[in-house]
């Protein structure tokens, strides 16, 4: 995966960064405390070891932000260092050092006698290179959830899109029928009903998910138009256990259930027909189930409705849902189990 | 007679106010205007209730109505496609305010209102039992074993003991047969039972949603939730 460089450290937090290094150059000179010059050397090396992160971090990001690669890093990183820790010992060498030492000490010493301060800094780069590859993963991994989220988004509301157009144009051929069918108390109010329908979905919420409630008042208002169309053939019992009222539900999960129960359960027959919808729970999950008389309905003629609750509840709550249709006891059934959420944020909002 | 003004600016819909108010027999229509300054012409001793379209080019239907000296206003029904007026047509003291396009029943109930407002309703002794008629044969139905009634097409569905019966009847010619101290109008397709109300929640429009003791589950609309808020007041 390509990082993004942009993503870089404060040079402040660069610098905290640095400090668990210099613990471990601290617990190192625990052994030459008993030598009082040695120990000199050793807060001479944390001290300049302090200085030195602070041009050698900009200079690592400067590197990391141009895009450099990991090779080029180290052929620059690794001669900066090396340089700054020859400084560090011609300085020792010269102020701290005593007269012996100083007879003592030659080129070997002051080019290769690095210890305590090369390595601290390559470990610096290191730990520096690790932080900042490890922000970038982040960001890409936030930017890719965005991503898939944003997809999901679209989906979903594709999705609920593919619901209204049909039933729209189902309902304007229907009081076209009555217009010409010259009933005209029946048309108006067909059109009444089309009305709230449409008023209650234009007030959508933002989100993919409301009330229960809400979804009661939504799938009435729909039904207010199919109660029109069938008249006294149409019973509708809706069903809630105490305190599910404020669970949440995908919007419009409803919708397409009833009208497949109305099309496959109702509307074929002549006698009179109960769609039962209950909403019932346990504060772990939701049960929502649909049912209508009928039992001769095939899974087949639920088609896109079923469909696009399926793949909306997909969306939702992958691996978290379950959703059996089939007839039961007499009747055809669709039953759905769904994560138990209460909506406090929406009724804090309607106060 | 209650006389009435229609006040929208565009004539396919004031005609299809004049045609609702025709039937009524109680009713003469004595103005129409099509716009705010007419309506802001309008005064009580002249024209008992206004029907106002509250979307008009220049002069809206509120601000006609807020140019006419308060106690010279006549009753106002307001006409409205969105429903983003409540709190101003509450301070103008509208008797109800009726979404388009126009519900039969919704209209009849508003005149309802006017007429209660006017002192003209005649409420008749609240009704014991219902005469329910299957073929040839007359079932009694008690008023106290109801829990809710529900609109159904020309009918109305009685839920009692389980049951439901069917009765030629709007609900708005059954509610002022029932006791309004005990059974409430929640909806344009339903009256319940006040004592029956388990659950009532908020919906952000500002409608609701009731829960009745035996599960059932309703929708309360804005236009009856201070009525309905009152009488469960009174139930605690």
């Amino acid at each position: 995966m390509r990082v993004d460089r942009s993503v870089t450290l404060s040079p402040a937090m660069a610098w905290v960064a640095g400090l668990p290094i210099l613990g471990c150059m601290m617990v190192m000179s625990l052994p030459a405390l008993a030598d009082e010059r040695v120990l000199a050397f050793r807060l001479f090396y944390a001290v300049a070891y302090l200085f030195w992160i602070v041009p050698l971090g900009w200079l690592q990001r400067w590197l990391w932000r141009r895009g450099a690669g990991w090779w080029a890093m180290a052929g620059v990183l690794l001669p900066v260092t090396y340089a700054m820790s020859v400084g560090n010992a011609l300085l020792a060498l010269t102020f701290i050092a005593s007269e012996k030492m100083r007879a003592q000490a030659g080129v070997a010493w002051i080019f290769g006698g690095l210890d305590g301060c090369w390595l601290a800094l390559i470990a610096f780069c290191g730990f520096q290179a690790i932080v900042l590859h490890r922000a970038a993963l982040a960001l890409e991994g936030e930017r890719l959830h965005q991503a898939a989220q944003a997809a999901r988004d679209a989906e979903l509301r594709a999705l609920r899109y593919q619901l209204q157009p049909h039933f729209l144009f189902n309902t304007l051929n229907a009081i076209s029928a009555l217009v010409h069918d010259d009933r005209p108390r029946d048309a108006t109010r067909m059109i009444a009903r089309l009305g709230d329908f449409l008023r209650t979905t234009l007030e959508e919420t933002p989100g993919h998910e409301h009330t229960v409630a809400d979804e009661i008042a939504l799938t009435a208002a729909y039904l207010d138009i199919e109660k029109a169309r069938l008249g006294e053939r149409l019973h509708i019992e809706t069903y809630t256990a105490p305190g599910t009222l404020e669970a949440r539900v995908p919007y419009l999960l409803l919708q397409p259930l009833v009208e497949n129960a109305v099309r496959h359960g109702i509307a074929p027959r002549t006698v009179p027909g109960t769609i039962a919808i209950r909403f019932e729970g346990d504060g772990h999950e939701l049960r929502v189930s649909v049912a209508n008389d009928a039992t001769d309905v095939t899974e087949g003629a639920m088609g896109v409705g079923l469909a696009n609750v399926r793949a909306r509840l997909e969306a939702l709550y992958p691996d978290n849902h379950h959703i059996v249709v089939g007839p039961e006891s007499g009747r055809w059934r669709v039953r759905i189990t769904l994560p138990w959420v209460v909506a406090t944020t929406l009724t804090e909002a309607a106060a | 007679m209650i006389r009435v003004a229609v006040v929208d600016d565009e004539p396919l819909a004031r005609s299809g106010v004049l045609a609702r108010l025709r039937v009524e027999p109680d009713v003469t229509v004595v103005g129409e205007c099509s716009d705010g300054h007419g309506l802001a012409a309008l005064r009580r001793d002249r024209v008992d209730v206004a029907i106002v379209d509250v979307q008009m080019p220049g002069l809206n239907g509120l601000d006609g109505l807020a140019a006419i000296p308060r106690d010279e206003r006549p009753l106002a029904v307001l006409l409205t496609a969105h429903d983003s007026f409540a709190i101003r047509a509450f301070e103008l003291e509208a008797v109800d305010y009726l979404l388009k396009p126009i519900d039969d029943e919704r209209f009849a109930e508003a005149l309802e209102r006017v007429r209660r407002k006017l002192g003209h309703e005649v409420r008749p002794v609240p009704a014991e039992r219902f005469a329910i008629r299957i073929g040839a044969r007359l079932s009694f139905v008690e008023v106290n074993a109801v829990t809710w009634i529900e609109a159904d097409g020309d009918y109305a569905a009685l839920h009692a003991d389980g049951q439901r019966h069917l009765l030629r009847e709007s609900l708005q010619e059954l509610s002022r047969k029932l006791d309004p101290a005990r059974f409430l109008r929640v909806h344009r397709s339903a009256i319940v039972r006040v004592d029956q109300i388990a659950e009532m929640l908020p919906r952000p429009n500002r409608d609701a949603v009731l829960r009745l003791r035996d599960g059932t589950t309703l929708r309360a609309s804005r236009t009856y939730i201070d009525a309905l808020m009152a009488a469960l007041n009174r139930v605690a």
